[in-house]
C-alpha cells in the first residue's frame, strides 16, 4: 500500500532532502525552556496589568490583552501534542495537559482530534476540526464571537465525563482510548469543581478576573487566528493548497510558537517550533503563502464570502 | 527458497552495508516488493517493516532518538528494538525482522 504523507511527498518531490529533513527534526529542550521563560514573563506581566488596573474601567482592555495570551495557551498544548516542544518527552505530556487545563481542551482528547486533523486536513466530512468557509459574512463574524466554539468544547466536555462519546467523536477515537477520554474529561471538571469550591469558599473573584473573563475576551483573538489556518483554501488533500501560511511579526511569531508557518508544520510534524522558520525557507515557493499575515488572510476570507473571489470551497465540489 | 516439502525456508540475505547506515538514525532500505527500515540504534543494529502500524506513514522519515522511532505524522511511538508500542496512537506493535551483521553487511532473514 502506498501512502504520501506531505513529509513523503516533499522529499519525492526533491524539495527538501533526508538530510535536511534529519537536521529540522533535531530536539533540543533548550530553546523550549528559553521560549517558556519568556512565556511566564509575558504571562506576569498581563497579570500584573489586570492586577494594577483591577477597579478602573482599564480592567476590560489589560484583560482582552492578558487572555489574548492566556488563549495563546493554546499554541503550546497543540505543539506538546506533536512532542515537539521538549526533547525529553513526558515534558510535553506534562505541559500539555496544564495548558489543556488553562483553556480547557483536554489533552489526550485533543491530541486523538488532531491526529485525524492531519491525515485528513481539510477534507469536509473527515477533518475533525475543519472550520467551514461560513456562507456568510454574519456567520463569519457568529464564528469568531466563539460562542459556537465555546458551546461544543465546554458541552463536549461535559459529555464525555458523563460517560458519552459523540457519534462524531467515535471517527477519530479508536475503543481503546474511550476510558482514557472519559476518564480526562472527568479529572479536568473535578478540577474546574476544585477551583470554583475554592473561589466561593474564600471569596475570591481571582479565577474569574485572571482567567475566565480574559479568556472569553481573548478567545476571539485565537478564532480569528485558527480561521487563518486552513479557512478560504479549498477542501481538497493537496497540502501545497489545502494550508496556508502566515508571515508575522517576531511577538507574534513568539505568541504562537511559530504556528503561523502552518503549511510548513502540516508537511512536518515533527519539526519542533524553532526549526519551522529554517523549514519555511527550505520549502519557499512549494507552500501557501500569505503575505499579508492574518490580516491578510482575512481580507482573502471575506473576498470569498462577499463574493469578489470564487469561494475555495466550490474547488472540491468541482471535482478539482 | 522453498525446501522438499514444498515449504518456504527463510534464508539470511544481505540488506545494506553498515557503513551506508545513516549513522546513529534509522535508514530506508528496499528489499523486492518491501520497504523496511533498519535502525543504527545505541544497542545495535534492528530492521523492522518501514510502514507505521497506525497511519502507514514510512516511519524512516520520523524522529529515531538511538532506541524509539516516532511516527513523522501522528506521533505515536515505538521501540524499536522490540517494535513494542510505546505511545498512542499506535495500537499494534511494529513487524520486526530478524537481522545480523556479517562482514559489514547488515543481513535480514525473511
Amino acid at each position: 500500500m502506498e501512502v504520501k504523507t506531505p513529509i513523503t511527498q516533499a522529499l519525492n518531490d526533491g524539495v527538501l532532502t533526508r538530510q535536511d529533513l534529519k537536521s529540522f527534526m533535531r530536539r533540543s529542550d533548550l530553546p523550549a525552556f528559553r521560549h517558556l521563560a519568556g512565556w511566564i514573563v509575558l504571562l506576569a506581566a498581563t497579570t500584573a496589568l489586570v492586577h494594577a488596573t483591577l477597579g478602573t474601567p482599564w480592567l476590560w482592555p489589560a484583560m482582552f490583552l492578558h487572555g489574548i495570551v492566556v488563549v495563546h495557551h493554546f499554541a503550546l498544548q497543540h505543539e506538546c501534542c506533536h512532542y515537539t516542544v521538549f526533547r525529553t518527552r513526558w515534558l510535553n505530556d506534562v505541559f500539555g495537559t496544564i495548558c489543556g487545563l488553562i483553556i480547557a481542551i483536554p489533552h489526550q482528547y485533543f491530541r486523538y482530534e488532531h491526529c485525524d486533523h492531519h491525515t485528513h486536513t481539510q477534507l469536509k466530512g473527515r477533518d475533525p476540526e475543519l472550520i467551514e468557509l461560513p456562507i456568510s459574512v454574519w456567520k463569519y463574524m457568529w464564528y469568531i464571537t466563539a460562542i459556537p466554539y465555546w458551546r461544543s468544547n465546554i458541552g463536549g466536555m461535559f459529555a464525555r465525563a458523563l460517560g458519552r462519546i459523540s457519534d462524531a467523536d467515535k471517527t477519530f477515537l479508536p475503543k481503546e482510548a474511550h476510558a482514557t477520554v472519559i476518564a480526562e474529561a472527568r479529572a479536568y471538571v473535578a478540577v474546574y469543581a476544585l477551583i470554583l469550591a475554592g473561589s466561593v469558599a474564600t471569596g475570591s473573584t481571582a479565577a474569574l478576573w485572571y482567567w475566565i473573563v480574559p479568556s472569553l475576551l481573548g478567545q476571539p483573538v485565537m478564532r480569528a487566528i485558527r480561521m487563518t489556518e486552513h479557512v478560504g483554501r479549498p477542501n481538497i488533500a493537496d497540502m501545497r493548497e489545502n494550508t496556508r501560511t502566515n508571515l508575522t511579526n517576531a511577538f507574534v511569531r513568539f505568541l504562537c510558537w511559530n504556528m503561523n508557518y502552518h503549511a510548513e508544520h502540516h508537511y512536518a510534524a515533527s519539526v519542533p517550533f524553532h526549526a519551522l522558520p529554517r523549514l519555511h525557507r527550505k520549502l519557499k515557493g512549494y507552500v501557501h503563502v500569505e503575505p499579508g499575515g492574518y490580516i491578510g488572510a482575512h481580507r482573502e476570507i471575506l473576498r470569498q464570502l462577499t463574493g469578489r473571489t470564487p469561494r475555495a470551497d466550490l474547488r472540491a465540489e468541482a471535482g478539482e | 527458497m522453498n525446501d522438499a516439502s514444498g515449504a518456504r525456508q527463510r534464508v539470511w540475505q544481505d540488506l545494506i552495508a553498515v557503513a551506508d547506515l545513516e549513522k546513529g538514525d534509522v535508514t530506508p532500505v528496499s528489499l523486492g516488493a518491501r520497504e523496511l527500515a533498519v535502525y543504527d540504534g545505541v544497542e545495535g543494529i534492528t530492521v523492522s517493516h518501514a510502514r507505521c502500524t497506525h497511519g502507514a506513514a514510512n516511519l524512516c522519515d520520523g524522529y529515531f532518538d538511538g532506541r524509539r522511532i516516532e511516527c513523522p505524522l501522528h506521533q505515536g511511538l515505538f521501540d524499536a528494538r522490540t517494535g513494542a508500542v510505546l505511545a498512542a496512537p499506535a495500537r499494534l506493535p511494529l513487524r520486526m525482522v530478524e537481522a545480523r551483521v556479517q562482514d559489514g553487511m547488515v543481513q535480514v532473514r525473511l
